[in-house]
């Protein structure tokens, strides 16, 4: 219990305390408000993947008391492929490590993972394309949401849509490149039905809607538009 | 009030804390008359207004306390006001990925212009961004080898960089001003005179525009601008000028002249950053400061203003080559 307590504070002193403010004043991530999570017991938040900043900024714009009940759910053979790497965003991030193969083991262990730590009470933050891709385009959903959200039809899954932190940080860049990046969040709602499909059809029409209001637009795109 | 004003900054003159304190009354009194309004009708929605007031008194308790305590804290101030600027202004226009280095070269640029500043090297202060960036932004961009649309990315940096460092960082200049004999105020004096009267150009351009406004001066940029509202913000601005000029070193007529510099090139940059947003189909350019936009919604006219009067005041009054 104390060392839960201990490790609840350290990561609201270095994310409120530190992360926040280095990305708000010399990144420029621009938070949106999220206090309406407040609301809800437990949800899994569902965002775009682009850059390293996404899991910094969403984590860091969360309300201090939701802070460590959330786990980011992260790829093993990236995250976890030193001790020392598996121990710091164990400490820190409060990670949950998953096997990005989902089904080549004897068991489906990504998902069930999944589903404990959900059961223990967690709430969830995945990024559902599974890699951060090209910069500021969206990959293909993996379904791996959906059969989630079907075997636990009472939890909320909220969609976030993350602009512009594929322009800061972009895979395969080094230098962070300050940037006025922003963040928006999309209503909590359940899964519409118990077929996966049709789950994964509802939340990629949610994140189509919200692609097309808020996307970072190329010069080349608009002329085309032209 | 001026002695309160007077304890927090020992170090200023007579003059620059009197003004200090008027904007600190003013500031009271439209929080009053807001609680008030409150109070009285608390039906009316006033929520902007008071979300602005509250800004006013962040960006003025942030603009006195690091400009007027102390010397070194007013210049990284105002290097970290080109740096949010530079930012702001980068992002909403938007950039190749190959534009990367040159943009962290640019930003690279923020320190060291305001190094010039401080160290008070006024001939590598006024070319290092006209001339020694304008030369090396283009070629570290060609250096990455990809020429689709590399005209319009050298021209976008440096122009960012001119309007957002170049422009701003004649403020931090205005602090390395020589000392004249028989004006006390100095550079600081210089500082709050400019900010002071370029944002009562703003404030008086609106007031007059709202109250007598009917024929559009540039409605295809900005729809809310008329001529009236820019005559008589001219007008007031450059009497609020003429009475104000005890901040300065400037004669009556010199005063007057250089109030209605600023007037005009206060307008020019408003009209400059708005037909930006117009084009990109915004309306403000970030959510930095609740009910204002973003950095460049406030200093917008500055970039414009800082320039024109230093460089006016700089061969008026101070002795130079």
């Amino acid at each position: 219990m104390k060392k839960r307590f201990l490790q609840a504070t350290s990561m609201t002193v270095l994310f409120k305390g530190f992360i926040y403010w280095i990305l708000k004043i010399f990144v420029g991530i621009q938070y949106a408000d999220c206090s309406f999570l407040k609301k809800e017991k437990q949800f899994i938040l569902i965002a775009n993947h682009n850059s390293h900043l996404d899991t910094l900024s969403l984590m860091s714009s969360l309300p201090s008391e939701l802070l460590p009940k959330v786990k980011p759910v992260a790829a093993e053979d990236y995250f976890g492929n030193t001790k020392l790497k598996a121990a710091l965003s164990n400490y820190f991030f409060n990670t949950l490590l998953i096997n990005r193969k989902g089904n080549t083991g004897k068991e489906n262990s990504a998902l069930d993972k999944m589903l404990q730590a959900l059961d223990d009470g967690y709430s969830l933050l995945l990024f559902p394309e599974g890699t951060r891709g090209e910069p500021e385009q969206m990959g293909k959903l993996k379904s791996g949401i959906a059969r989630l959200l079907v075997q636990r039809p009472n939890i909320k899954y909220v969609p976030v849509f993350l602009a512009g932190m594929g322009r800061s940080l972009p895979k395969g860049e080094m230098i962070i490149l300050p940037y006025n990046a922003n963040m928006h969040f999309g209503e909590p709602s359940v899964a519409c039905s118990s077929d996966p499909h049709e789950v994964m059809e509802q939340i990629e029409n949610e994140f189509h809607t919200m692609m097309e209001k808020f996307r970072i637009k190329d010069d080349d795109e608009e002329d085309e538009e032209e | 009030m001026k002695k309160l004003v007077g304890l927090i900054f020992p170090t200023q003159s007579d003059a620059v804390i009197l003004v200090i304190s008027i904007i600190l009354i003013t500031l009271l009194i439209a929080s009053a008359a807001l609680f008030i309004v409150h109070k009285i009708a608390p039906e009316k929605n006033i929520k902007e207004l008071v979300e602005r007031t509250k800004s006013w008194w962040i960006m003025c308790g942030i603009f006195f306390g690091s400009i007027f305590i102390n010397n070194e804290i007013a210049y990284i101030f105002l290097a970290m006001l080109s740096f949010w600027a530079f930012r702001e202004l980068y992002s909403v226009l938007g950039f190749r990925s190959a534009d990367r280095s040159a943009i962290l070269l640019a930003l690279l640029a923020i320190p060291i212009q305001y190094a010039l500043a401080y160290i008070k090297w006024y001939g590598c202060f006024i070319i290092f961004i006209p001339v020694v960036m304008f030369l090396i932004l283009p070629m570290i961009l060609v250096i990455k080898e990809d020429t689709h649309r590399i005209t319009k990315s050298m021209s976008l940096i440096q122009w960012t960089l001119m309007l957002s460092v170049f422009g701003i960082s004649h403020l931090a200049f205005l602090l390395s001003l020589p000392d004249l004999e028989g004006f006390e105020s100095g550079g600081r004096g210089l500082l709050l005179f400019l900010v002071f009267l370029t944002e009562m150009n703003d404030i008086m351009q609106f007031c007059w525009g709202k109250m007598f406004g009917k024929h559009k001066i540039l409605p295809s940029v900005s729809p809310n601008k008329t001529v009236e509202g820019f005559v008589g913000g001219v007008i007031s601005t450059t009497i609020i000028g003429y009475f104000l000029r005890f901040l300065t070193p400037l004669s009556p007529v010199y005063a007057i002249l250089v109030s209605f510099v600023i007037a005009i090139t206060g307008f020019a940059g408003d009209v400059v950053i708005s037909a930006i947003k117009r084009d990109k189909g915004i309306k403000d350019m970030s959510n930095a400061i609740p009910g204002h936009g973003g950095i460049f919604d406030r200093i917008d006219s500055l970039s414009y203003t800082a320039p024109a009067f230093f460089h006016l005041v700089y061969y008026l009054v101070y002795p130079h080559l």
